[in-house]
């Protein structure tokens, strides 16, 4: 889901405020400090291997996940969970509050990533809630939706707290876009109902990414399915990037993205596609910056770098030329609008707003990176058709 | 006495010659500003660059971006900023309110409700693909149609209701229920509508085709001649309502005169550069405070060079030269136009004599 960008005009609140959030979340949920954790934290196996924001341990008769700052801004917040089989025993110790018993049966997903993780896992059936079904491409759960099997739980504070108690999910899955994603949980939490922050669109490595799947693995007990799913994506991954940086001769310069008025939320050095860009043998114009959110630039400022990228990548939800000049016909002059290099993740969408780039991307990112390639060194390939991407006519 | 002497004392007592000073000063600080706002914006040119690339033919990048990006956008913030401005001026002397401007009566709010259905409106309906695709021109004229609506509301009352505050106060109610409609409709888009509506919020001066700068300019023009004309009502208006019309002024006709001029300065400004808040109130009272004189022969074009330097300032301020990044001029605009307003409100006392 097209969360990030979003945040960036929604991380600028008052520090004392956040300070003060922070302060209840970490007693909300948490109830251990970060460092009691860490100190027992030497007793499991570490599943996790790339992805940044989360950990799974397995501890004798269950698994222990952590979230590490679930959202943007997040400081020192780290929530545990721990997984326990339905048919096993408590094990003593354990705080019952933090306490999930697995396999889930019945979730509620808010990210269209979490709908795609658990498509892979063949687990969709037991999706009860979406948050914003029109923006669902996958199939089968768009049949569910129509069958009337799955409900619509609304968005951030706007959660339909009496519907999910009429569900009552085994677990939200959710993911949280600034600290005051921890006031609606805190509620929702209060009615007993199990919430899991989900992280995996901070992870700027895509392989991170899709490490989330462990996750799903590991609450449908699964973990073995889903181990192998992601490391067949990390073999096809690392594959192709291995070819194409031994065979890809240059590295045509990419611009992603569209403005907003005379403003252009520019994506940074450090981010997820520009980390693609980079492994499909493309150099992204602004490889040199790093930061945590989207950077506003002056529209003459990128326009004037634009002026030197070969491929445009990424266009807002724009299909066609014309509209880039309904945009602002300023950017019909650039040269890559000129030869044509224009590209879009839409090829696979939905009427209401779906978009599987956002959805299944997620969980296999070598076909993202194989869309890039294929578009960036055409003659690397035997056949150039693209998956997620189209080109714009 | 000698001859200095005798100037200085000429410009500290006699208004005339302080007026004619003050217009001379203004002109040419709104010149500077605009000759500066060409030369800085986010990405740093040398000025013998920006002075090549305005008079010969190079054909270098850097003209690009002076010539379709810079000199539009200064020609706008000059347009905007009267625009603003002036609307803001009558509306003080209708109202005879220090604290009434374009946005008081729902007219940016009217705009905002077309924008905000053709931005948020279709999202729940049809398909996300088109919002980059929605073009300036029906945005702006939804804008229109939203703040027209609102004045016509707001003269279809002031034909009824006498009491000038009280339409005043209804105004208020019709931009605060607009603002829960358009709240709800923000409720139920997407996020990337909401982003596109927000960034509209937010005012921008840059992004007008020349198609949509000529409308611009054109509007202004037949605004600032409305005004003009106006001149002799605006000032019998200071009187009072009552001696006005006791001394034979149409009051119904120059409030419909009034009204018209604003919805054309300010709507237009609105449709093209979103909602930019405080030029509209800030500027008047700084013009008032310049010149010590409410007379409006005075007022009108004081409030246009003043109104073009003020804006042409915050855009400079807004492009933060020397980073890569910009701001949103809206939030410049207010925090310049916010301590004047302050300091009216702390010196009301004193000040609502003139109105």
């Amino acid at each position: 889901m097209n969360t990030s960008r979003y945040i960036s005009f929604k991380s600028n609140r008052s520090c004392l405020t956040f300070l003060f959030l922070l302060f209840a979340i970490c007693n909300a949920c948490n109830r251990k400090s970060v460092k009691e954790t860490l100190n027992n934290s030497s007793s499991g196996i570490q599943l996790i291997t790339k992805a940044q924001r989360f950990k799974i341990e397995k501890v004798d008769g269950y698994f222990r996940v952590n979230i590490i700052n679930p959202w943007q801004g997040a400081d020192n917040i780290n929530m545990e969970y721990y997984l326990v089989r339905r048919d096993s025993v408590l094990p003593a110790g354990l705080d019952s509050a933090d306490v999930i018993f697995v396999p889930v049966k019945n979730i509620v997903c808010m990210s269209t990533t979490h709908v795609a993780m658990l498509a892979a896992l063949g687990e969709e059936n037991t999706i009860s809630g979406v948050s914003g079904p029109g923006y669902i491409y996958s199939e089968n759960l768009q049949k569910n939706i129509k069958a009337g099997l799955v409900a619509d739980v609304g968005y951030d504070s706007g959660i339909n707290k009496e519907l999910i108690l009429t569900i009552s999910p085994d677990l939200i899955m959710m993911y949280g876009i600034g600290s005051e994603s921890a006031g609606y949980v805190g509620k929702i939490r209060e009615l007993g109902i199990k919430v899991v922050f989900n992280a995996d669109y901070l992870e700027t490595d895509p392989l991170g990414k899709a490490e989330w799947i462990k996750l799903f693995g590991a609450l449908y007990c699964k973990e073995k399915i889903a181990d192998s799913i992601f490391q067949s994506e990390i073999r096809l991954y690392d594959n192709l990037k291995a070819y194409i940086s031994g065979n890809a001769t240059e590295r045509p310069k990419v611009l992603l993205g569209l403005p907003y008025k005379d403003t252009w939320y520019v994506s940074p050095g450090n981010s997820f596609i520009s980390k693609i860009i980079t492994d499909a043998g493309g150099e992204y114009l602004w490889n040199d910056t790093e930061s945590s959110v989207s950077m506003p630039f002056g529209i003459e400022n990128v326009y004037l770098r634009a002026l030197t990228a070969d491929f445009w990548f990424n266009i807002g939800s724009i299909s066609t030329r014309s509209e880039i000049e309904a945009v602002d016909p300023r950017l019909t002059k650039l040269p890559c609008f000129l030869k044509g290099n224009l590209y879009n993740n839409n090829r696979r969408t939905t009427l209401k707003g779906g978009n599987d780039y956002w959805e299944s991307g997620t969980v296999f990112p070598h076909l993202i990176l194989k869309d890039f390639a294929n578009i960036l060194h055409p003659e690397l390939f035997r056949n150039n058709d693209l998956f997620y991407y189209k080109k714009i006519k | 006495m000698n001859s200095i002497e005798k100037i200085v004392s000429k410009i500290m007592f006699d208004p005339r010659a302080r007026s004619r000073i003050l217009f001379i000063l203004l002109a040419l600080i709104m010149i500077i500003l605009f000759i500066l706002d060409i030369f800085f914006g986010s990405v740093t040119i040398r000025s013998a660059d920006v002075i090549k690339a305005l008079f010969t033919d190079t054909g270098s990048n850097y003209e690009t971006i002076i010539l379709k990006f810079r000199l539009p956008k200064a020609i706008t913030a000059v347009a905007v900023g009267i625009g603003l401005s002036l609307s803001g001026l009558q509306m003080q002397t209708v109202f005879r309110n220090p604290m009434a401007g374009p946005d008081v009566l729902g007219i940016s709010s009217g705009a905002s409700l077309g924008v905000a259905f053709v931005i948020l409106g279709f999202s729940s309906n049809l398909s996300t693909a088109g919002i980059a695709g929605i073009g300036n021109w029906i945005l702006v004229i939804a804008a229109w149609i939203g703040a027209g609506a609102v004045m016509i509301l707001i003269m279809a009352i002031s034909s009824r209701v006498k009491d000038i505050m009280t339409i005043l106060i209804l105004g208020i109610m019709l931009s605060s229920g607009i603002s829960a409609v358009v709240t709800i409709m923000q409720y139920f888009s997407n996020e990337t509508m909401l982003k596109a509506y927000v960034i509209w919020t937010m005012g921008s001066l840059g992004n007008l085709t020349s198609g949509q700068l000529q409308v611009l300019l054109i509007s202004l023009s037949a605004g600032i001649i409305l005004s003009f004309l106006s001149i002799k009502m605006l000032n019998a208006l200071l009187l009072g309502e009552n001696y006005a019309g006791s001394i034979g002024l149409n009051i119904r006709l120059a409030r419909i005169l009034v009204f018209t001029c604003t919805s054309i300065l300010a709507g237009s400004v609105t449709a093209f550069c979103g909602p930019i808040g405080f030029i509209g109130i800030a500027v008047p009272h700084i013009v008032r405070i310049l010149f010590k004189t409410s007379d409006h022969k005075i007022l009108i074009p004081g409030t246009i060079f003043t109104g073009a330097a003020v804006m042409l300032l915050s855009d400079i301020i807004s492009q933060l030269p020397g980073s890569e990044s910009v701001l949103p001029v809206n939030s410049v605009t207010s925090l310049i136009g916010i301590p004047v307003v302050i300091w009216v409100i702390f010196r009301n006392r004193k000040y609502s004599g003139q109105f």
